[in-house]
């Protein structure tokens, strides 16, 4: 256990000190790298971070289960996406990454939220967009997984309040590739104007998620447990 | 369904490989290049390139969706880039942006900033309709087959669940359950069953895929081939042609000719330094030149 958390640490100061080294290089002059494209250095942080998570799936033992639900969740997360917002014009896909994560874990939760994002891209259209979405529905399921390892039993409340945060988080952070890909100068002036230009859009995701969490949670909770015991 | 649809041109035919490897080097071109003239070289190939497929009339729409988006990122620039000299316009004081002053620079930089998104947004375009997405996914299935495994039944498990959401939403309807009418609320409580339903039979179908895959023995031996794609002299001239793009392109980026400076002063275009963008946009049109033979002499056609 203490050698694990050891190699574990060691993975994450390394992990840390990549990206440091990479933001650093573009902003030391004299060095190949000096004043790269940073919506292209912003792309490629994110993509090694999604490749991390897939990297670790792969060397897992993987299970002939576990492959049919991680593809069976998160396309039903990518037909809501679509279907639902016909209905009540909100999409229940962050929600439907997070119950999973917190029910199945970290592991399975960011590779449903990722395949999700880049599936339903498949029928709505590909763009530079699609890892930012990956990585940050990826982490939905994360943090929902984390919240799980906290709680001894399910609590609507709780993660009633981590699906609006969430709903939040996956803004702000696709907020960062708007900045970084469309605005000039890159400074504090125009980074609050992405913000509070798109505070109506995270604001209705946020509340999405809550109304979703409120109305689903429990069924989908018990529904996923009972599957658990198969998998 | 699937936004991809195969028409007979060369373009379809070429080896996903090679589609992709034009893909990212026009991406990754667009992203290095600063000076509006080698942007607007790359946005002519690539619409030279779509015109080729035949997809120019989704490429409309997205264009229509585009302007929007250029707009937006020409006011945004206008407004808050205090960097430019040449004031063509000075306004009032306005309480959170400071004083309005609209500079020749400013314009210029989100105009050029938007030939770039134009270019990203096409070349996304053609990828979107032209690259078949299993053949795409196929050629990273080496480097890991179960994500790869989870991507491709997810992509085909996604049709079959948009039909399960509307057989099941039609037979709530039939039996009178508001899913159009109504206030907001009650249409969204009336959609927890057909939820909860996809969700009981898409895990209900994802353990008999399971069982089926273990049938067959997924995992018990290495992975073999249900086809391949076949390497052509097209795909080997194609990707020759996108590597002397990507070489000049990199060399002109190092020697600063693809680079513009729009501040403070807009930069003099040297006529000597667009040599590399007429050579790029020339070499990135080999395809739809290409696909022009194809269609107008058989013997090229059967050629490569």
């Amino acid at each position: 256990m203490i050698k694990n958390s050891i190699i574990f640490r060691s993975r994450y100061v390394l992990s840390i000190l990549i990206v440091f080294v990479l933001l650093a290089a573009t902003i030391i002059p004299e060095n190949p790298l000096y004043n790269l494209n940073w919506t292209l250095l912003s792309t490629v942080i994110v993509f090694m971070g999604i490749m991390a998570f897939f990297w670790q799936f792969e060397k897992q033992q993987v299970s002939s289960k576990m492959i049919a639900l991680i593809a069976t969740m998160s396309s039903l997360a990518a037909v809501s996406r679509i279907a639902f917002s016909a209905i009540v014009s909100l999409q229940p896909a962050t929600f439907i990454i997070m119950i999973t994560g917190y029910v199945f874990g970290a592991q399975i939760g960011f590779m449903v939220g990722a395949i999700a994002a880049l599936v339903s891209n498949f029928f709505l259209g590909q763009g530079p967009w699609t890892p930012w979405q990956m990585f940050c529905w990826g982490m939905c399921g994360v943090f929902a997984s984390i919240l799980s390892l906290k709680e001894e039993e399910f609590r609507l409340i709780s993660f009633t309040v981590l699906a609006g945060l969430c709903g939040l988080f996956y803004g702000w952070v696709i907020n960062i590739w708007h900045w970084a890909a469309f605005m000039y100068p890159l400074n504090a002036k125009t980074f609050l104007a992405v913000y509070a230009s798109s505070i109506v859009f995270d604001g209705i995701h946020a509340v999405g998620n809550v109304v979703f969490s409120i109305l689903f949670a429990g069924t989908f909770y018990r529904i996923l447990c009972r599957f658990r015991k198969y998998v | 369904m699937l936004t991809y649809q195969f028409k007979d041109n060369f373009i379809f035919k070429l080896h996903p490989f090679t589609q992709m490897t034009f893909i990212g080097i026009v991406f990754i071109l667009s992203l290095i290049f600063s000076h509006p003239v080698y942007l607007l070289g790359l946005l002519i190939s690539v619409w030279a390139v779509i015109a080729a497929a035949g997809n120019l009339s989704e490429w409309k729409g997205y264009m229509k969706f585009c302007i929007i988006m250029v707009l937006f990122i020409v006011v945004i620039n206008a407004l808050f880039a205090r960097a430019g000299t040449t004031i063509i316009y000075s306004g009032p004081e306005i309480p959170v942006i400071g004083s309005l002053e609209i500079s020749v620079e400013a314009l210029a930089y989100g105009l050029g900033m938007s030939i770039r998104l134009l270019v990203i947004i096409s070349i996304f375009c053609l990828y979107t309709y032209a690259v078949n997405p299993d053949k795409a996914l196929r050629l990273f299935s080496r480097l890991g087959g179960k994500s790869v495994l989870a991507i491709t039944l997810s992509v085909r498990l996604f049709p079959l669940m948009m039909k399960d959401f509307q057989r099941i939403s039609e037979i709530q309807r039939c039996r009178g359950v508001k899913l159009v009418t109504g206030s907001w609320w009650k249409r969204a409580r009336n959609s927890i069953p057909i939820i909860s339903i996809m969700l009981l039979s898409g895990l209900e179908r994802s353990l008999q895929l399971a069982e089926s895959m273990y049938a067959r023995g997924y995992g018990s031996s290495p992975r073999s081939y249900y086809d391949k794609d076949l390497w052509r002299p097209r795909d080997y001239f194609i990707l020759i042609v996108t590597a002397i793009a990507l070489v000049i392109g990199i060399w002109s980026a190092v020697m600063g000719w693809s680079a513009f400076s729009y501040y403070p002063v807009l930069e003099h275009i040297n006529p000597l330094e667009l040599i590399g963008a007429g050579i790029i946009a020339i070499t990135l049109l080999v395809p739809a030149i290409l696909n022009w033979g194809w269609m107008k002499w058989p013997i090229l056609k059967s050629r490569i």
